[in-house]
């Protein structure tokens, strides 16, 4: 049972993590470089948070964020350039073709019982393939960048001329990814999940429908991500094939599984950690030397899933465990 | 009719140095079951080490194989003892991570040396095409395929006929019945991932005598490789062999009729329906 008090704690540490994050533009706002940096790393929390629902709960290592999100981008920025779509509409759009498409793929693959490292490598293809796709597919995309027209703050186009407010969108987005996780937890899917995801074979033996249940994460994933390439596409100001990146796709899945399986704020602190790291590096010494911060993260890496293979997200709780252990005992005297 | 027996020419004699990188990744998964990501990224490495060769010594990539392959050998040696022995006992996605670090830290480091721009040889001294009633076959890419085969012969001489192939084959059906029989599973794992990280020495080398290498190549070599392993199954070498002409005439031709940005497309996309319809592979043995 959790002591009252540490629930208490709890909810004040969040509190104040929250405050945090909602004051970094302030603090860090007069260079839109940095808030962009901040902005990115928030994006593969985002990511790596809505990875949590199929890799680390179902245990199914899916390789192709990047797909879903290039799928909600190209959807949502065809729709502004072409139609005049507000963004807001054209996101969720997005979202639901990334549903669509993860759907499309999901069903088969699961019907013929594709596991463990060939769904890996299937979902890496997918990535390949769909980048080749819309290179070959001029009228959508192409090998030249589209740009979405420009609008000096406009709410309604979702431009505004800087990067802080997308920041907060991404925020937002964080939090609904983070909630939709822990609901899941709480919910029967969850724990259907996470008996799949422990052994596929045993939780199928005792009544799991196991091809649903990975369709449904598939479909939270999916959409999630499909709903933050809307925003992606807007932010950068332009969609391009190259936003179905294979290697970013890799690194998703490797934010949650350093930063420990299953656990829901686990894969947001590995990328708060090795993409603020990877990033700050890049943004400091990557001028110089390229490849140099690359060195530098992939050895960190290593190191992390050598001696820390049950994820980071474990130093943590060890951390917050002695602290909430101390107080205890001094209650107790 | 005549670009298409010139395409399944070319892609053919492609094929063939696919089957080598394969035959690699199918040593190291079959045996250990060990999903290595930077399989890729060692073909990237040992080509970028022909590169070397060649423009500083003055060596000829044909010949770089006995350079590349002992460095290789070491490499993958001091690969598994460093990084895949400490996870063997982890969840498989925990060996992924761990690849995918080496993927990322490799592919870093040849941007740090050999910076970003594709890197080429000049000519090898096997330049030249041969002409064949009005068919024209390079000559650098028959010698690629022929040396490729030869090595894959050897290979599965090795396999058949040595003890070290033997424990490699004992040590891949049952672990437990080949530790008890005396095979020292430690020692046979690490000469599987050598021997697995040596084959992609030589077919870098191979690959560049006609080609050029940049940092960002490894994936497309590790995807291939897997689709090549996908569509043969684990155990079988003519298998291999088959599969990697199957990949490589599918490219070659995808690159003559459809587009050359398709030639990835084709690949994939034979992948996938290989997983779907055929899970065990077209000649898998379990």
């Amino acid at each position: 049972m959790k002591h009252k008090k540490d629930r208490i704690i709890e909810k004040f540490l969040l509190l104040l993590l929250l405050i945090f994050a909602l004051i970094i533009p302030l603090i860090i706002g007069s260079n839109q470089y940095n808030v962009l940096l901040v902005t990115t790393v928030l994006l593969y929390g985002v990511m790596a948070t809505s990875w949590n629902i199929i890799g680390g709960l179902a245990g199914q290592l899916d390789l192709a964020s990047f797909a879903y999100l290039g799928l909600g981008a190209f959807t949502s920025g065809t729709l502004f350039i072409r139609y005049n779509f507000s963004p807001w509409i054209g996101m969720v759009i997005g979202g639901l073709v990334a549903v669509g498409f993860a759907l499309l793929i999901g069903i088969p693959l699961f019907r013929f019982r594709i596991r463990e490292v060939w769904y890996a490598l299937t979902t890496c293809a997918l990535v390949e393939i769909l980048k080749v796709v819309f290179t070959m597919w001029e009228e959508v995309g192409g090998p030249v960048e589209r740009y979405l027209p420009y609008y000096r703050g406009s709410l309604y186009h979702m431009r505004f001329g800087s990067y802080i407010p997308y920041y907060y969108l991404i925020l937002g987005l964080l939090l609904i990814v983070l909630l939709v996780n822990y609901r899941i937890t709480k919910t029967k899917l969850g724990y259907y999940l996470k008996a799949l995801g422990e052994d596929e074979i045993a939780a199928e033996a005792l009544g799991v429908n196991t091809r649903v249940c990975k369709l449904r994460a598939l479909v939270y994933y999916s959409f999630l991500i499909g709903v933050a390439g809307g925003i992606y596409a807007n932010m950068y100001g332009y969609v391009h094939p190259s936003f179905f990146n294979g290697q970013e796709s890799i690194k998703v899945a490797i934010l949650g599984i350093v930063g420990g399986r299953g656990i829901a704020y686990g894969p947001l602190l590995a990328a708060l950690l090795l993409v603020g790291i990877q990033e700050f590096l890049r943004a400091s010494i990557g001028g110089e030397v390229s490849g140099l911060y690359l060195v530098i993260y992939s050895v960190i890496l290593i190191l992390v899933v050598l001696f820390r293979p049950k994820g980071i997200a474990t130093i943590f709780q060890g951390i917050y465990q002695k602290l909430i252990r101390r107080e205890v005992k001094k209650e107790d005297v | 009719m005549e670009t298409i027996i010139q395409g399944v020419f070319n892609g053919a004699l492609m094929g063939c140095t696919y089957a080598l990188i394969a035959l690699g990744l199918s040593l190291i998964f079959g045996v250990m079951n060990v999903v290595n990501f930077a399989h890729g990224d060692f073909v990237m490495l040992s080509m970028y080490f022909t590169f070397w060769a060649g423009s500083i010594w003055g060596v000829d990539a044909a010949l770089t194989p006995l350079i590349t392959f002992p460095l290789l050998f070491s490499f993958g040696i001091i690969v598994y003892y460093g990084l895949i022995n400490r996870t063997l006992r982890e969840h498989y996605t925990i060996q992924i991570a761990v690849t995918v670090g080496l993927m990322t830290f490799l592919r870093a480091i040849t941007q740090l040396v050999w910076h970003a721009q594709p890197r080429a040889l000049p000519y090898s001294f096997i330049q030249g095409n041969i002409h064949l009633g009005g068919y024209v076959i390079a000559l650098s890419r028959l010698t690629s395929a022929t040396i490729s085969l030869i090595i894959i012969a050897g290979i599965s001489f090795f396999l058949s006929k040595t003890w070290p192939g033997r424990t490699i084959r004992a040590t891949s059906d049952d672990l437990d019945a080949a530790s008890l029989m005396g095979v020292d599973f430690q020692k046979t794992y690490a000469l599987a991932f050598g021997l697995g990280s040596s084959l992609t020495a030589i077919a870098g080398s191979l690959l560049m005598t006609f080609q050029q290498v940049d940092p960002t190549m490894g994936l497309r070599f590790g995807l291939l490789s897997w689709c090549i392993l996908a569509l043969a199954g684990l155990g079988s070498i003519p298998g291999l062999l088959i599969s990697g002409l199957i990949v490589g005439v599918g490219e070659s031709l995808a690159m003559t009729f459809w587009d050359p940005r398709a030639r990835s497309l084709v690949i994939y996309l034979i992948f996938i329906l290989v997983l779907w319809l055929r899970p065990r592979g077209i000649f898998g043995r379990k």
